[in-house]
C-alpha cells in the first residue's frame, strides 16, 4: 500500500502514523491506570493548568506520566536494539539482549541489591557498569584474528550470557528471602518507581542513540546483504559495525538498568513492522521508535490494570503477549 | 478529597501565645471596692484572674490552635524527621503487622489501606489493598490521600516510601526486632495515632504476659532443642538476631539453628546431626501439605523429635508479624516445649 511512495514520503507517513500511535498510548496510559480511569482529573488539569492539586493530579502527573514515558523509552529502545541486532547478525532470531548486555546487567543489578543499595544510583549504575564491562569482553571474546565475524560475536554472547546466568542462579540461592522477591521484579522488567528524573536521565543518554542509527540506517540496508557486498559496495563495515554495537550496547545497558529485563519487544516489534512496512531500514528506524515506544506503553497499561492485586512487572506482559505472537509470525513467514 | 494540609511546625507555639500576650491590657482587671485594681496574690501571679482568664483568653487560645497549625515534629525508629499531623484520619499501614498494631489499639477506623495480606482482624480484609508490602504500589497508595503511613524497615522498599515523602506524604517508619521493641512499638504508633490510654492497657497486658511465660520456664532448667522450620523447599529455620530465637529462648527451649545468619538453609542431613527434640512448622504451606511434611521427618526416626512424635505446626502469622498476637506465639511456643508445666494450652 505504502511501496509505492518515495522513500521520504513513506517516512513521514510511517512516522506521523505511528507518532500518533504512541501519543494515543500515552493519553490512554494516564488515563487509566490501577484506581481506574481519571478523566475526571485530566479536564480538571486541563481547565486550571498547573493550579489543579490532589492525589488524582499526582497520581496523574507523576506517577503514570514518568511511567508511560519510561515505558515508550525502554519499547523504543528495545525495538531499535532488536531491528540493528537483527541486520547486524543477520539473523532473524537475534534480540538486543544477545550479546550478553542482560546478562552483565542482571549480575550487577543483583549485587547492588544484595548490598542494599539504593534503585538509583546505586542498583542502576552498577548494571549499567556490568553491562558494559561484559560487552567489552564479548566485543574481546569475538575479535581476535577474524575481526567481529558474526558468528564469533554470537558465540561469544551466547556464551557469556549462559555464564552470567549461572552466576545470577548462584545470587539468588545466596540472597535473603527478603531481597529474592525485589531481585524477581528487577529481572522481570518493573517500572513501577519511575520518575521525571530517570525519564530525563536516560533521554539524555537515549536521544543522540537514536539520531545516530537513523543516519546509520542507510548503512544497515546494506550491511543486511552481507559484509562482502556491502564492502564491494563502498562501505566501510567494520566501522559501521562497531560504531552500531557500540550505540545498541550504550543504548539497551542504560535502560535496562533503569527498567529490568524485558524481553521479546526486540523479537517482535521489528518483525512486526517489517512484515509491514518492508525491509527498508530508513523507514523501519523511525517505524521502530515510536512503534515499539507505543507497544511497551500499552503493555505496561495492561500489567497495571489487569492486576487487581498490586502491580505486575511490565516483562511478564510483554512475554505473554510477545511469544506467541513470534511463533505466529515465524509460522506464517514460512508458508 | 482533601489535599494534603499544609506543614507549618514550627508556629505552633509562638503564635499562639504572643498575640494573646499583647492584647492583655485590653481585658477588665478586677477593681476593689474603691475603684484600685485590686492586687492579691492571684492577679500578681498570673497578671489577670482566672476568671478573665477563662472567659477571654482560653477561647482565644483555643480558636488559634487549629489542628494545621500543630504539626509535630518526630522522629521515626530510623532516626528521621518526620512531620506528622496532630489527628490522622486517613492511616495507610503499609505491613499485616503494622495493620493488627492499628487495631489493637482500636483506631482501625483510621486505617483507609492496608496490603495484601492484612487478613487480621477481619474488619481489615475489607479495606483497600495497596499491593503487598514488598511490592507497594503508588498509585493505589497516592489515591486513597493518606495523611499518614507507617512503614516497617524490613520489607518496604526505601525507594518506595522516598517516592511518597515527594509526594507530600508522611512515613512514619518503626523497626521492631525483639519483643521489647514490638512493645515500643506500639506505644509509639499509639503516640500517632492518639491512643496512648488504649497502649497502655494493651502494653501492661502483653508485659504481664510475657512475664508470665518467663516465670514458668525458670521453674525448670530443661532448654528442649527447638528446630523452627520457616522454609520447607529449601529447608530454612532461623538464626540469632531473630524475633523467633527470641521467642524460642523466651519460651524456654535452646535454637539448634541459633548463628549470624538470620534465616540459614540446611539439608536434612544437617539436621538429623542437629538432633533436635522439637520441630515447629510454621504454616506457610498448609493442611494436607503439613502431613507430607510430617512423613517426611517421620523417615528419619535418628531425630529425637520424630521418636517422641513432637512435631508441631503453627500459625506463620502470628510467628511473622512483629504485632501484639506476638505474645501469643510465645504462649504457644512455651506450650508446645514445656507442655508439663502449668498453664501451657496448646490450642
Amino acid at each position: 500500500m505504502i511501496s509505492h511512495r518515495s522513500v521520504p514520503g513513506k517516512i513521514v507517513l510511517t512516522t506521523l502514523l505511528l507518532l500518533g500511535g504512541l501519543a494515543l498510548a500515552l493519553f490512554l496510559a494516564v488515563t487509566w491506570g490501577a484506581t481506574g480511569n481519571s478523566f475526571g482529573a485530566i479536564r480538571e488539569a486541563l481547565r486550571h493548568g498547573s493550579d489543579a492539586t490532589g492525589p488524582q493530579q499526582t497520581i496523574l502527573w507523576q506517577i503514570r506520566l514518568p511511567r508511560a514515558l519510561l515505558a515508550a523509552e525502554l519499547g523504543a529502545t528495545l525495538s531499535l536494539g532488536g531491528l540493528v541486532f537483527q541486520a547486524l547478525l543477520r539473523n532473524p532470531l537475534a534480540e538486543p539482549y544477545i550479546l550478553g548486555i542482560s546478562g552483565g546487567a542482571a549480575v550487577g543489578a543483583i549485587v547492588g541489591i544484595m548490598f542494599g543499595l539504593a534503585r538509583y544510583p546505586g542498583v542502576t549504575g552498577l548494571a549499567f557498569a556490568a553491562s558494559l564491562a561484559i560487552m567489552g569482553l564479548v566485543l574481546f571474546l569475538a575479535s581476535g584474528r577474524r575481526i567481529l565475524r558474526k558468528d564469533s560475536l554470537l558465540l561469544a554472547g551466547v556464551m557469556v550470557n549462559a555464564f552470567c546466568s549461572a552466576v545470577i542462579l548462584f545470587l539468588i540461592s545466596l540472597s535473603q528471602d527478603s531481597r529474592l522477591h525485589q531481585i524477581m521484579f528487577w529481572l522481570m522488567g518493573d517500572l513501577s518507581l519511575a520518575d521525571m528524573g530517570q525519564v530525563g536521565r536516560l533521554a539524555v543518554i537515549l536521544a543522540p542513540c537514536f539520531i545516530a542509527l537513523f543516519m546509520l540506517s542507510h548503512a544497515m540496508n546494506l550491511l543486511t546483504m552481507g559484509a562482502e557486498t556491502a564492502q564491494a559496495l563502498g562501505l566501510r563495515v567494520k566501522t559501521v559495525m562497531v560504531l552500531l554495537l557500540l550505540i545498541t550496547s550504550l543504548m539497551i545497558s542504560a535502560t535496562v538498568a533503569h527498567c529490568g529485563l524485558v524481553g521479546f519487544v526486540g523479537l517482535v516489534m521489528p518483525h512486526l513492522l517489517r512484515l509491514l512496512i518492508g525491509p527498508d531500514h530508513r523507514v523501519l528506524v523511525p517505524a521502530c521508535l515510536f512503534g515499539g515506544g507505543a507497544y511497551l506503553v500499552l503493555c505496561d497499561l495492561t500489567a497495571r490494570v489487569i492486576s487487581q492485586q498490586g502491580e505486575m512487572p511490565v516483562g511478564v506482559v510483554t512475554a505473554l503477549i510477545g511469544a506467541p505472537v513470534f511463533i505466529y509470525l515465524l509460522r506464517r513467514s514460512r508458508h | 478529597m482533601g489535599r494534603p494540609p499544609e506543614r507549618t511546625g514550627s508556629q505552633k507555639t509562638c503564635l499562639g501565645i504572643d498575640t494573646v500576650t499583647e492584647d492583655l491590657e485590653w481585658y477588665p482587671v478586677p477593681e476593689d471596692d474603691k475603684g484600685h485594681p485590686r492586687v492579691d496574690a492571684w492577679s500578681d501571679l498570673f497578671f489577670m484572674p482566672f476568671s478573665s482568664f477563662v472567659r477571654y483568653v482560653l477561647p482565644v487560645l483555643l480558636a488559634l490552635w487549629q489542628p494545621g497549625w500543630s504539626h509535630a515534629d518526630v522522629v521515626d525508629q530510623l532516626g528521621r524527621r518526620v512531620v506528622v499531623p496532630p489527628h490522622p484520619q486517613r492511616v495507610v499501614a503499609l505491613a499485616p503487622s503494622i495493620t493488627e498494631i492499628v487495631y489493637a489499639l482500636d483506631r482501625g477506623g483510621r486505617l483507609v489501606g492496608v496490603t495484601r495480606f492484612s487478613d487480621f482482624p477481619l474488619d481489615a480484609q475489607s479495606l483497600a489493598k495497596v499491593g503487598s508490602y514488598i511490592h507497594l504500589d503508588l498509585e493505589r497508595i497516592v489515591a486513597l490521600a493518606p495523611d499518614l503511613c507507617i512503614a516497617v524497615k524490613d520489607g518496604n522498599p526505601k525507594s518506595v516510601v522516598g517516592r511518597l515523602e515527594t509526594f507530600g506524604i508522611p512515613v512514619y517508619a518503626v523497626n521492631p526486632m525483639n519483643l521489647e521493641t514490638v512493645v515500643g512499638t506500639i506505644s509509639e504508633v499509639a503516640v500517632l495515632l492518639e491512643a496512648e490510654s488504649e497502649a497502655r492497657v494493651l502494653v501492661a497486658e502483653l508485659r504481664r504476659r510475657i512475664q508470665a511465660v518467663r516465670d514458668k520456664t525458670t521453674v525448670t532448667a530443661d532448654r528442649p532443642k527447638v528446630f523452627f522450620q520457616i522454609g520447607i523447599s529449601p529447608i530454612v529455620s532461623v538464626g540469632s538476631n531473630t524475633i523467633i530465637d527470641e521467642l524460642i529462648v523466651t519460651a524456654g527451649g535452646t535454637n539448634v539453628t541459633a548463628g549470624p545468619v538470620p534465616y540459614p538453609r540446611f539439608s536434612r542431613e544437617q539436621v538429623i546431626a542437629l538432633a533436635p527434640d522439637i520441630i515447629v512448622i510454621t504454616s506457610m504451606a498448609r493442611g494436607a501439605q503439613f502431613e507430607t511434611i510430617k512423613q517426611e521427618w517421620a523417615q528419619w526416626p535418628d531425630i529425637p523429635a520424630v521418636r517422641r512424635n513432637r512435631i508441631h505446626v503453627v500459625n506463620s502469622d502470628i510467628f511473622d508479624r512483629a504485632s501484639p498476637r506476638l505474645v501469643r506465639a510465645l504462649e504457644k511456643l512455651s506450650g508446645l516445649i514445656h507442655p508439663q508445666a502449668a498453664g501451657g494450652q496448646p490450642e
